[in-house]
This record gives structure tokens, C-alpha cells and sequence, in this order.
């Protein structure tokens, strides 16, 4: 057992509150709340054990606050839900009562209890039990700590000129953050340059990017860089030193700068899925397309003659064949070169069919209009209309099973003006029954694919999702932050959105920029690294071992007049994982609020002779 | 007596505490602005509080709800007014004028210190309105468990007056004879986030819903799933039977013109998949079916999800059900039309529990209290396609399910988005001179005419 000495408690026994959640019934349809209670009371430091039905609740959290007050409590303990739930609204509620935030334990006793353990109730209950005799030891040795407090460079970086990117930096402005845009291409509007109307009210999409240049344009904290790409990044949240490459000078040459940025957007956006040679003839025959090529073909369509005419052929018939490159299923597609397949929907696919098929009929109206499908999607507000006007202008529907792929084959006529392609496929609209048309063009919905973004993924160690596209800390709780602190996402380089949706994330990631620039210093948690510079004989292990640059590294120091060599730890980098503890061949570093000290007497906690927890078992 | 009418000035005033107005609150508090949330319930929590668990990731609702709810309550720059109703918005220069009455709760929110005693004491038990009457509650007491703020109200409706709670009560808290209040709000700003109903179950009178109380609502469901349900487990409402075959019927309140719902609700897709996963979890031998005309299971994460229930072994009928009928043992008979097999494309299906997926309406009509503008479907405008969650007045925008059907994660996501375009709004008036626009850091004022100040840690507690 290590032998630092707590000098806090020299004088006094702690007084530990610890606080049982039944979560519902989460916890307390598995373990036994009240014996866990029970035990708890008999474990050295603890003056308080309650249960609650849900601790997190205000009741909860009060009785919590008041007891801190009333018992004069100095630690508290909470065994409930994971603490990713609720570590943060626990320390809160310890902060009301007036104690250092930091003098708080959570012990998972639900994810690693209750719902671990569903079939195995005693010993659910003897592991709870464990669990807060480890989190009281720990506490034991718990000292008041700091949140890091780092300078907060106001100015925001926006990744990607397309319609989040654009929204993103006009909602920064126009609150009064200077921003900077870097699009690599030589135009703001992304793949809205490249559309023709967006629904469910078919504006032009034009009208979308003019609108939103006017409001870039219009506001001088807006700095756009195009043609450019973020080559590096060095720093973190508040102080992100970050290199641009591109045609920066005056004389349009190939130049890098460097900028303090203090937080990033990434709004990088999506690729279109693009159809393998052959995979439904395409590119194998010029009447077969993707949804963007006919939407460019559409676009040079809006006045002329009554006929639609493409690559010298007259279009007389097309099918649209939804979930291209989207829903695949495992065995019966062909995995991508990196060996996975597109299981997911696509989510903007259905309703641009719809749209575009019904902008096709209602050009031409001797045109005979296909659509197949496996479910029509159009869930969003307006969208359903295009469906029902699509019905009633008459497109005409087939649906098939997603394993069953439809099968296209050229067609036998020889002759000019016949049509090209033949497809075959069941149709469950008539049972199941096979069905074979003959169309000249064929109109692949395809898909929306993550952007390729490799560098960008390597440069911010982006975290990347099962299905490519950069994964947020929680879908519903924190939907435009990611697992890097200061970098947030926008749009489609989170996963397929229409432009709706797309100018909500954007708003929604802007306003959590727009809350980070409220302090002009940044907090973090204390939970990194630090050196004592009594033991450390500068052995530079810990800078070996470390993975994350700059972060731990070795300086010249005076001690005792003498110059040495020792590790100095950079708070604002360090991650708190504990790599260069584990190394330090004098055991020099710790980790705050998680040192070494605290490691054993939570297994001392874990393995300790509670009478008490024999009986639970028993 | 006519009330003495209260003026209060804030930067920003959220209509609805549902997740929607919560997580739209804690955008502006956060960027450091002064918030009222005006909630008509007792509690915050909306919708989202009651439900089980959400899809796709099948976190407990209340696990994830509490803490937004409790960082709310908490939040240096938030105040509630629970038990509240907005009567009127009103553009007045570049701010908006709100009334908006407390209804009379017959407990004096700043003394009750939600100790339960009156409750306790209280001999009168009614169907709670939180558990769809699946449970019952006292005519005076805290609304649920982890309701925010943890205040008791009384229901007249079934109070006999009787004394027992005053009697029991430490703070002498109850006020037989409180009078509803009004106030006037000064705001910079609006945020709509008045959130969704469901069309009634009967709508379809050939489903039969009045005639069977097996034939229920899928937020019955939910409250029959919560982790602390009323019954700690699945049981039918007639008769207290577990369920051995259980029926959902999809677009029974939505994609029907017939019904004045052409359009598609949304979010049943998925929590009909998620109910029968959580289903087939708590009722092992149960066949539980789910007939729909398309699965929309167009988020992330979603289609998986769906593929994960068909493996699991839910059946998925693709079909419409034309009628319901009862049948023998309380049962019901689904008709069900247009299926995909030949064999059998007209088919009748027994199944001693149906969940009819309702439409979402808007539950509360914005035209009726101020100059909003509503869509064809009956919820806010949005006119602005780069911006979308304004409305047709400068000043007020909209969050959530307010301006149409949506489900959680793109309900937070527009409420974030909705609170940056306030933000830029309330930017843009920065230097105005009319008193009725806060600046930025502007604090809440809370003045009570002829009576002097009252400090904004009372108002919290007041419950106001």
C-alpha cells in the first residue's frame, strides 16, 4: 500500500456521503437498494447512506446539497448510472452544497450492476456493494481540485464551403465572432451548385447559396479562404495553431499560414455513392445515370422543345431505381474496397426521386415515368406531397425486396428509338410476381457516402463511425460535438441530411461554438498528468510513451541551482490516459484526481473483509 | 378582485419546457442570456419524460431527460414558470410583448418545499393524467417522481376540500382560495417550442378504439415499458392479462386524407420498432407483429435498428389494416388488406393487444395567440428556407415539433439551431433604444408593480 499521506484528513476522519439510485427500477429490479444501503453505512468514512428513485432528479440532487450541509459531509459518493450519464449533474449538485466538485465518486452500479448482472441478483448486490467500498477508499485519498483554465482565442475556423460551412460562419458572424472559411474548391455552394431545386418548397438552390453569400459578403468578421486546405493543426480547444495552404498571397502562388483559431467546425460534407463499372450497366450504357447526372441533365431542361433528348436519343420512358449504394444487405452486396457495405439508408434518396420524377413528368408529360422501390421514404414536412402528386401525375410504382436486387440487362431491339434497357425484377405491389420493363434511361437513386477526408481524419483524430461518416459524442444528448474537445460538426460529413436538416446541425453546431467564445478562457478537466519534480530524474520514458504531440515533453530546469532535464506536462494536450505514469521508472507522474494512491485503495476498497457483503452473497 | 399584473423583462421567453424548450433554453443560457421558460404543465419535461426508452440507441428516456431537465433548473440564467399559459404574443417594436397567467395550483409554490406530507394525507385518488391513467395519483401531489420543480398541485376536480392536506402540511403551504395570475413579459426574443399532441384514438372509427380498451395509444406503450412503469410490467388494460400476441397498426392517424393527416408523422416507424424490440425483451413468448405500409427508418443508425428487430424475430407485415373488430376474451380482429402474399393478400389476424400509431398534431394553435403564421398541416411556418427555424415574424422562431412532426435527435438539433438564430437576432438589436430589447448581458428584472422588487432567487422558487 503506497504511504502518501493525505494531509487534508491529519486531523480528521472523512465524512463520506454515499447516495444508492434505484434508477426507476434500472438498478433496484436487479440489486437490493436498501442492503447495498445497509452495508454501505458500515464502511470506514461513510456517515451517510440513502437511496433514491432517481438520484439525478432535483429531490436527488437537493438531498444531496443538504446533506452535504446538514451531515457535514466532505465526499460524496453516487451509485448509479454510467457516470458519462451523470458525473457532471452529480458534481454539480456537490458544488451547490458547497464542497469541491472534485470530492465526488460515481460507481457505475448499473451498467457494470444491475444490468450486467440481470440474472444473478445477490450478486449484483455484493458487486454494488464492492464498487462503493472501492469509490469510498478512493475518495479517501481525493484532494480539492482545479478546472484547467486556458486562454480562448476568439476566432472560429470553418472546414468546408458548402451550404453547413457557409451557415455556420453567417450565424458566427452575425453574432459577432470573427470567422474563417476554407473551402477547397474555388467556389462557396458545395453540392448545391451542382442541383436544381431543393424541396419539399423547390426554391432554386441557387437562391439558397446567393442568400447566404449576401449575408457572408455583407459581414467583415467573415474571411474566406478558397482554393485552400488545412495542412496541419497543432494546439487544442481555445488555441488551435492551425496551417492553411493555398494561393494566399497577392500573386496567387502556392503559399502556408499559420492562425490561432479557438474552436473548429468541420463541414466537409458527403460524397455521392458512385456505382462500381457494370453495377447496373452503368457505364456500360449511356442510358443509365445517377440521380446528380440527371439532375444536371434536368437542369439544362427547363425550356426547349417537348421532348427529353439525352446524348442524341429521345427519352421516352425511365425508371428510377431507389437505394443505390444505401441498404445494402451483407452477402447479397458487394462490399467497397475497404470490405464493408453501405447499410444504412440514405435519407435524402426517396424524396428527391419523387421530386425529380414528378419535375420529369410534368416537363414531359408523354414521358412514362417508373419508380422502384422498397419503401418510399418521404418523411419530412412537405415531402409525402410528392409522393401523392407523383401517384397522381402518373408515375407508376413497383417495389421490390432489398434482397432481391433488380436485375438490368440490355435490351434486344436492334433498332434506333427503341429502348435500350431491360429490367427485371418482382414486384411485391403484385405479390411477388415477376416483371420485366423496357426503358431508355434508368436513373440510379444512389446514396450519400462520408467524405473523403483521410488527412482531416489523421490531422484532429476524428472518430469515425461503422458506417465512415465522423461520429458524435451522443446522438441525442451532444449531437454536433465529437470526443475532440473544441471541434464540432455541421451537416453531412456526420452522416446523410437534407438541406433542412443540414442548416439545423449547422445552427445547432454554431451555437455551441457561439457558448464556447462566452469566456475568454476555456475550463477543462483536471484530470491530466503531473510531474513531481522532486522525483523525476529526467529519464524522458514518458515522452517516448506519449501519443499525443506535445503533451508531455522535456525541459531545461533549475534545481538547486543546478540545470537538469525534466518532464513538463502541457495541460491544454494532455488526455489524462496515463501512459507516461505507467513508464516512469521513479513513479514521478500522476495522474490528478486519479493517482496512484487512489488506484490502491480502491483495491483495497474491492477486496476488502466487508462482513456485511458475505452475508449480501450468501 | 382583478390581479395586480406583473411585468417581468428577459432576453428570451421559450413557450413549452419539453425537450424542445429545454435544450433551446440551455443554448441561450449558455451563450449568457436571461431565459423564462413558460411550461402550461407542472412539470419540464414534455413528452420526452414519459416515455420508456428512445430509439436508436435505446438509453432510458428518463436517464437522459433528468439531467437536461435538471441543468435547466439549475442554470444561473434560467427561470421556470411552470403551471403557465401564454396568452398573447405581441410585437412590440423590436421585442415581443407576452401575457401569459399562471393558473391557480392551490399551493403557494414559494413556500411548498416538496416534502409529499399533503400528499400523503391526502384521501382522494384519481386516474394519473402521467401514467394515461394506467395508475393513480392523489388529488393533491407532486405530478411524478422526478418532476422539475418538485412543487404539489391540487386538482380541484376532485379536492373535496377537506382539510387534510392543509392540516399536513409543515409551510402551510395550501391556499384554498389562490387566484390565477397574470404577467407581462418583456422579451428580446420568442422561441416557439410548443411541441405535439396525437389525434385521438377514435379518429378512425373503423378501428374501433371505444370499444376496446385493448386498442391503445403508443404512449400507453410507453409508460407500460418505462423502467418504473405502473405495473412493473406489460399488462392489457381490460383485464390485467400479459399479452401473448401483440398488434401494431402504423399511418392509424397519419398518410390519410380522409382524416386531415396527409401527411407522415415521422417518428412511429421507429418507436414501433423500438416497443416491439422492448417487447419481445420483457415478453419473451409474445408474437408481436407491426403492419405498415413503409418502414421510414431514415436516420442514422435507424435502418440498422429495423434490420436488428427483423432478426430478432418481429414480424413485419406490410399491409393496410382496413378495420378492427372485437373478438371473443376481449380480443381484437385485424382485417388486414393488400398484403405481399399472394396467397393470402386479404387477411384476418387475432391479437389480444393493438397499438394504434396516432398522428402528431400541433398542441398548440400559435394562431390563436399571436400573428404566427401556420403551414397547410396546421403547425408553425417556416418561410425562410435558409433558415429554418424562423417564423413569419421577426423575433420569434420555432423549435422542435412545433413546426411539424420530428423525433429527438432532430428536435435537439433544430433547438440548437433555433437558439443561434435568436442569438443572432437578439445581436442584431444590440444598441436599439427600445427599452423592450435587452442588451446581451441585460439581467432579469423582475418587478412587481406597487410592491416593490422581488429577487430572481425568489422567482425560481416561486416557481415562476
Amino acid at each position: 500500500m503506497n504511504t502518501i499521506n493525505n494531509s487534508q484528513h491529519d486531523h480528521q476522519e472523512p465524512r463520506i456521503g454515499v447516495y444508492i439510485c434505484r434508477c426507476g427500477g434500472n438498478i433496484s429490479d436487479v440489486v437490493d437498494v436498501d442492503r447495498v444501503a445497509e452495508v454501505s453505512r458500515h464502511i470506514p468514512g461513510v456517515v451517510v447512506a440513502k437511496v433514491h428513485t432517481f438520484c439525478c432528479s432535483d429531490p436527488g440532487q437537493n438531498t444531496i446539497s443538504q446533506d452535504i450541509q446538514a451531515e457535514k459531509l466532505d465526499r460524496v459518493v453516487v451509485a448509479s448510472c454510467s457516470p458519462f450519464l451523470h458525473e457532471l449533474t452529480f458534481r454539480g449538485a456537490v458544488q451547490r452544497g458547497g464542497l469541491n466538485p472534485y470530492l465526488y465518486e460515481h460507481a457505475n452500479i448499473r451498467e457494470q450492476g444491475s444490468w450486467a448482472h440481470k440474472h444473478d441478483p445477490a450478486g449484483a448486490t455484493a458487486k454494488s456493494i464492492r464498487m462503493i467500498a472501492a469509490a469510498v477508499g478512493k475518495l479517501q485519498y481525493s484532494t480539492p481540485l482545479d478546472q484547467i483554465r486556458l486562454p480562448n482565442h476568439r476566432k472560429a475556423l470553418v472546414i468546408g464551403g458548402g451550404i453547413a460551412g457557409m451557415k455556420v460562419a453567417a450565424d458566427l458572424a452575425g453574432r459577432g465572432i470573427p470567422v474563417l472559411l476554407v473551402e477547397s474548391s474555388g467556389r462557396l455552394g458545395g453540392r448545391l451548385n451542382q442541383w436544381n431545386r431543393v424541396f419539399p418548397t423547390d426554391t432554386p438552390a441557387g437562391q439558397l447559396v446567393t442568400k447566404l453569400l449576401a449575408q457572408l459578403d455583407a459581414n467583415p468578421l467573415v474571411e474566406i479562404l478558397l482554393n485552400c486546405k488545412v495542412t496541419a493543426v497543432k494546439g487544442f480547444v481555445g488555441s488551435f495553431q492551425v496551417t492553411i495552404e493555398g494561393p494566399l498571397g497577392p500573386s496567387g502562388a502556392m503559399t502556408s499560414t499559420q492562425t490561432t483559431i479557438g474552436a473548429i467546425v468541420m463541414a466537409t460534407g458527403f460524397r455521392p455513392y458512385v456505382p462500381d463499372d457494370g453495377e447496373f450497366l452503368y457505364r456500360k450504357d449511356p442510358g443509365v445515370i445517377t440521380m446528380p447526372e440527371f439532375i444536371d441533365l434536368m437542369r439544362g431542361q427547363q425550356t426547349g422543345a417537348g421532348e427529353l433528348v439525352y446524348k442524341g436519343r429521345t427519352i421516352r420512358s425511365i425508371a428510377f431505381l431507389h437505394c443505390v449504394g444505401s441498404r445494402q444487405i451483407d452477402g447479397v452486396h458487394t462490399p467497397r474496397a475497404d470490405g464493408k457495405i453501405n447499410t444504412y439508408c440514405s435519407r435524402v434518396c426517396c424524396t428527391t426521386t419523387l421530386q425529380q420524377a414528378l419535375a420529369a413528368k410534368e416537363r414531359f408529360p408523354s414521358l412514362q415515368v417508373y419508380d422502384l422501390h422498397q419503401d418510399i421514404r418521404t418523411y419530412g414536412r412537405g415531402h409525402e406531397d410528392y409522393y401523392v402528386r407523383a401517384g397522381k401525375a402518373g408515375v407508376v410504382f413497383f417495389r421490390y425486396h432489398g434482397d432481391e436486387i433488380p436485375r438490368v440487362e440490355l435490351a434486344n431491339g436492334k433498332h434506333p428509338g427503341e429502348p435500350s434497357l431491360h429490367i427485371t425484377f418482382k414486384d411485391y405491389l403484385t405479390w411477388g410476381e415477376e416483371l420485366t420493363l423496357d426503358v431508355d434511361m434508368l436513373v440510379l437513386a444512389v446514396g450519400l457516402m462520408a467524405g473523403d477526408i483521410p488527412d482531416l481524419i489523421n490531422m484532429f483524430k476524428l472518430p469515425v463511425g461503422e458506417d465512415r461518416f465522423i461520429q458524435e459524442i451522443h446522438p441525442k444528448l451532444r449531437p454536433v460535438e465529437i470526443s475532440v474537445n473544441g471541434v464540432l460538426l455541421a451537416g453531412t460529413v456526420q452522416g446523410p441530411m437534407n438541406i433542412e436538416e443540414t442548416l439545423n446541425a449547422a445552427g445547432a453546431a454554431a451555437v455551441k461554438a457561439s457558448a464556447m467564445f462566452l469566456k475568454d478562457v476555456v475550463e477543462l478537466n483536471p484530470y491530466v498528468a503531473q510531474v513531481d519534480a522532486d522525483l523525476c530524474q529526467g529519464s524522458g520514458s514518458c515522452v517516448t510513451q506519449c501519443e499525443y504531440d506535445g503533451a508531455i515533453a522535456m525541459v531545461e530546469t533549475q534545481v538547486n541551482g543546478k540545470s537538469v532535464r525534466q518532464a513538463r506536462v502541457n495541460p491544454g494536450l494532455c488526455v489524462g490516459c496515463g501512459a507516461c505514469v505507467a513508464v516512469c521508472p521513479t513513479r514521478a507522474i500522476n495522474l490528478n484526481g486519479w493517482r496512484l494512491d487512489q488506484y490502491d485503495a480502491m483495491v483495497d476498497g474491492l477486496t476488502a473483509d466487508i462482513p456485511a457483503v458475505a452475508a449480501a452473497t450468501s | 378582485m382583478i390581479a395586480m399584473e406583473k411585468q417581468i423583462h428577459t432576453d428570451v421567453l421559450v413557450v413549452g419546457g419539453g425537450i424542445a424548450g429545454i435544450q433551446s433554453a440551455l443554448d441561450m443560457a449558455d451563450q449568457g442570456f436571461k431565459v423564462i421558460i413558460v411550461e402550461r404543465q407542472s412539470s419540464i419535461g414534455g413528452q420526452m419524460i414519459a416515455l420508456s426508452k428512445v430509439f436508436p440507441t435505446l438509453d432510458c428516456a428518463s436517464c437522459i431527460t433528468t439531467p437536461k431537465m435538471s441543468a435547466a433548473a439549475h442554470h444561473p440564467n434560467i427561470q421556470l414558470m411552470v403551471n403557465t399559459e401564454v396568452n398573447q404574443i405581441e410585437t412590440v417594436g423590436a421585442g415581443q410583448r407576452i401575457t401569459v397567467t399562471r393558473k391557480a395550483t392551490y399551493v403557494d409554490p414559494e413556500k411548498c418545499i416538496g416534502c409529499r406530507l399533503c400528499e400523503y394525507a391526502c384521501e382522494i385518488e384519481y386516474h394519473d393524467p402521467f401514467e394515461l391513467g394506467l395508475g393513480a395519483i392523489r388529488a393533491i401531489a407532486i405530478p411524478f417522481t422526478n418532476a422539475i420543480p418538485q412543487k404539489a398541485v391540487l386538482n380541484p376536480d376532485y379536492c373535496t376540500t377537506c382539510g387534510l392536506c392543509a392540516r399536513a402540511c409543515p409551510t402551510d403551504a395550501i391556499d384554498y382560495a389562490q387566484e390565477p395570475q397574470t404577467f407581462t413579459v418583456h422579451a428580446g426574443t420568442v422561441i416557439v417550442a410548443s411541441g405535439f399532441a396525437l389525434n385521438s384514438l377514435n379518429v378512425k372509427p373503423q378501428y374501433n378504439a371505444a370499444q376496446s380498451k385493448n386498442v391503445i395509444s403508443p404512449l400507453t406503450m410507453e409508460r407500460l415499458l418505462a423502467p418504473h412503469a405502473p405495473y412493473g410490467r406489460v399488462l392489457r388494460p381490460s383485464d390485467g392479462k400479459i399479452p401473448s400476441s401483440v398488434a401494431f397498426v402504423q399511418c392509424a392517424g397519419s398518410r390519410d386524407e380522409t382524416i386531415g393527416v396527409p401527411y407522415c408523422s415521422r417518428v412511429c416507424c421507429m418507436y414501433a420498432i423500438k416497443q416491439a424490440m422492448l417487447l419481445s425483451g420483457a415478453l419473451p413468448m409474445a408474437d408481436i407483429t407491426i403492419y405498415y405500409m413503409d418502414i421510414r427508418a431514415f436516420g442514422k443508425g435507424y435502418e440498422q435498428f429495423y434490420q436488428n428487430a427483423r432478426a430478432m424475430g418481429i414480424n413485419f407485415v406490410r399491409g393496410k389494416v382496413a378495420r378492427i373488430e372485437s373478438a371473443p376474451n376481449d380480443d381484437m380482429l385485424l382485417h388486414v388488406e393488400l398484403t405481399e402474399e399472394a396467397a393470402d393478400p386479404c387477411r384476418q389476424q387475432r391479437h389480444d393487444l393493438v397499438v394504434l400509431a396516432q398522428g402528431m398534431l400541433p398542441q398548440w394553435n400559435v394562431s390563436e395567440h399571436s400573428s404566427l403564421q401556420r403551414g397547410s398541416d396546421g403547425f408553425v411556418a417556416s418561410p425562410d428556407v435558409t433558415n429554418p427555424s424562423a417564423t413569419n415574424l421577426p423575433g420569434i422562431f420555432s423549435a422542435g415539433t412545433a413546426s411539424g412532426p420530428k423525433d429527438i435527435v432532430d428536435t435537439i438539433t433544430e433547438s440548437g439551431a433555433s437558439a443561434m438564430a435568436a442569438r443572432r437576432y437578439l445581436h442584431q438589436q444590440k444598441g436599439s433604444k427600445n427599452p423592450d430589447i435587452p442588451t446581451d448581458t441585460a439581467a432579469v428584472h423582475l418587478v412587481q408593480r406597487g410592491e416593490g422588487e422581488i429577487h430572481d432567487d425568489q422567482a425560481v422558487q416561486a416557481g415562476l
